[in-house]
């Protein structure tokens, strides 16, 4: 991927990791569609960590400030019901998760932990923001693929009967 | 605390305090580092080993350092010994103007003599003391600044090449309750501070080139010499500006044939450019996005001044502001943390 923008003569100084990590990248449905060559400004920006099974990546309510994308492992996402801790996804290989962190900083509204030992790169909302600032053209791709996501978690979502709620007092007479 | 940890911290703490010489160099190092991360950062978009991309940055620096030395040097050489030259006949040129001055207040004014001070010299005495000192301060001066001159590129050769490995392994031994707390918070902190920091140089490169153009184009003597000083000045807020005018100034003044016209040029050279500074450079380099209050701003310059001479009033502000973002930051962050509680136990009281 990276090393075929170099010239022939430069290849002895590609970076392997960060080739792969920008191949790997372009499989992950949030970044589907960049160029190549955004994809490998937007590697080098990811951290890279380890997870044991059972640990939490993030808690529903804890403020969302970086977006996950699974390398290895599995990954679940729960919400907490009153009938107890409810299965949302498992998440595998190149799917991301905690992207809305990207958009705004409101609290998770789910928890993530993992399920088997897991790789995850992790991208913070501040590195994403510098990053988008000198690239319109990435900010257009991943908001892009953002809102494909979100079409889909919606339909996937049952029609909630919302309860409208108390009528608005009205004022009486002075 | 268990003795194994604690013998570790103490062995820690004694090797802070015997490295304690190296923090200076090494924080010269860091803000080196991040005027030249942008530059690594483009070599990571395009895959290229950090090492590589390091040492060809470093390449290009010396080429650029030689090309610089090569065009100015010789007339930054040439100015500073004729200002080393002439410095005491200068000195002695204010001396002789202020005691003028002291002695005509005296007589116009008996009341303030008690006020005024003793003995005359003043600048000759302050210039021997506090400037050029004793042969062997300036030998130790000159050798404390060679030795920040190859410590400083050589720690941030090793910052620039490694910092990435190193933020890798604390990132595998951090607790993941952390990953999204105080890794964001380090950066967003790194953010500003690269950008603040960056700003600052580009604004004194900036002031310091028009400084110099404009003493050269209004035929002040030393244009190299007061441009630098004028761009190193401008770092220091308030005070930074107001010297290096008044530097200009007073050669102005010393200057045969300059007379009243040559000030009047500084002056306006100096306000012109203070407002083009304020209204174009600063909003381009730096932005909005720091803000030190102006109190903090003269309190920071006393602090730095106070510590650390000339050099700790240059870095007063960064230094300043990377603690106001970081206090500003950990209570936001704080401030979140607390909300969320509040939701989660709606009865307790989060302070």
């Amino acid at each position: 991927m990276s090393e075929q923008h170099l010239p022939r003569w430069l290849v002895w100084a590609a970076d392997p990791e960060q080739a792969r990590r920008a191949r790997f990248l372009a499989r992950s449905p949030l970044f589907v569609g960049l160029p190549r060559r955004l994809l490998a400004r937007l590697a080098p920006r990811f951290f890279e960590k380890t997870y044991r099974p059972g640990e939490i990546v993030f808690q529903e309510g804890d403020p969302g400030r970086a977006l996950f994308v699974v390398v290895e492992g599995a990954v679940e996402i729960t919400q907490a019901t009153t009938q107890g801790e409810y299965v949302l996804r498992t998440l595998g290989p190149a799917d991301a998760f905690g992207e809305l962190a990207l958009i705004d900083d409101s609290p998770r509204s789910a928890t993530a932990r993992v399920a088997t030992p897991a790789r995850l790169l992790i991208l913070y909302k501040s590195d994403f923001d510098a990053l988008m600032d000198g690239n319109a053209r990435i900010a257009v791709v991943v908001m892009r693929n953002l809102s494909r996501l979100l079409a889909v978690y919606a339909r996937r979502v049952p029609v909630l009967a919302i309860d409208p709620g108390p009528p608005p007092e009205t004022p009486g007479p002075p | 605390m268990k003795p194994g940890r604690l013998l570790a911290w103490g062995g820690l703490a004694a090797l802070a305090w015997l490295a304690r010489g190296l923090v200076l160099p090494v924080f010269l190092a860091a803000m080196l580092a991040y005027l030249l991360s942008p530059a690594v950062a483009w070599a990571d978009a395009l895959a290229i080993r950090r090492s590589v991309a390091v040492g060809a940055l470093y390449a290009v620096l010396i080429a650029v350092l030689v090309v610089a030395g090569f065009l100015l040097g010789p007339g930054l050489l040439a100015e500073t010994s004729a200002v080393m030259d002439r410095l005491p006949g200068l000195a002695q040129q204010i001396d002789v103007g202020l005691d003028a001055a002291v002695r005509e207040l005296a007589e116009s004014a008996p009341a303030l003599r008690r006020l005024l001070p003793e003995g005359g010299d003043w600048v000759q005495r302050f210039v021997l003391n506090r400037g050029l000192g004793e042969p062997s301060d300036l030998f130790e001066h000159m050798g404390h600044l060679f030795l920040l001159a190859i410590l400083v590129p050589f720690f941030s050769f090793f910052l620039l090449r490694d910092i990435h490995r190193l933020s890798a392994v604390i990132m595998e031994r951090l607790p993941p309750q952390h990953v999204e707390t105080s890794v964001a918070v380090w950066r967003e902190l790194n953010g500003i501070v690269g950008r603040y920091i960056r700003g600052v140089a580009l604004d004194s490169l900036a002031v310091g080139g028009l400084a110099a153009l404009g003493l050269w184009a209004a035929r002040v003597p030393y244009p190299l010499l007061l441009g630098a000083f004028a761009g190193l000045a401008n770092v220091v807020p308030f005070v930074g500006p107001l010297l290096s005018a008044a530097a200009a100034g007073l050669v102005v003044v010393l200057t045969p044939g300059q007379g009243l016209a040559g000030v009047g040029r500084v002056v306006l050279l100096f306000l012109t450019l203070k407002i083009l500074d304020d209204t174009i450079i600063q909003p381009f380099a730096i932005g909005r996005s720091v803000h030190l209050h102006p109190a903090l701003l003269l309190g920071s310059v006393v602090v730095g001044n106070h510590a650390l001479g000339v050099l700790g009033m240059i870095i007063a502000v960064p230094v300043a502001t990377v603690l106001q973002e970081t206090a500003r930051l950990l209570l936001e962050h704080r401030r979140v943390l607390a909300r969320r509680d509040l939701r989660r136990h709606p009865g307790r009281l989060v302070v």
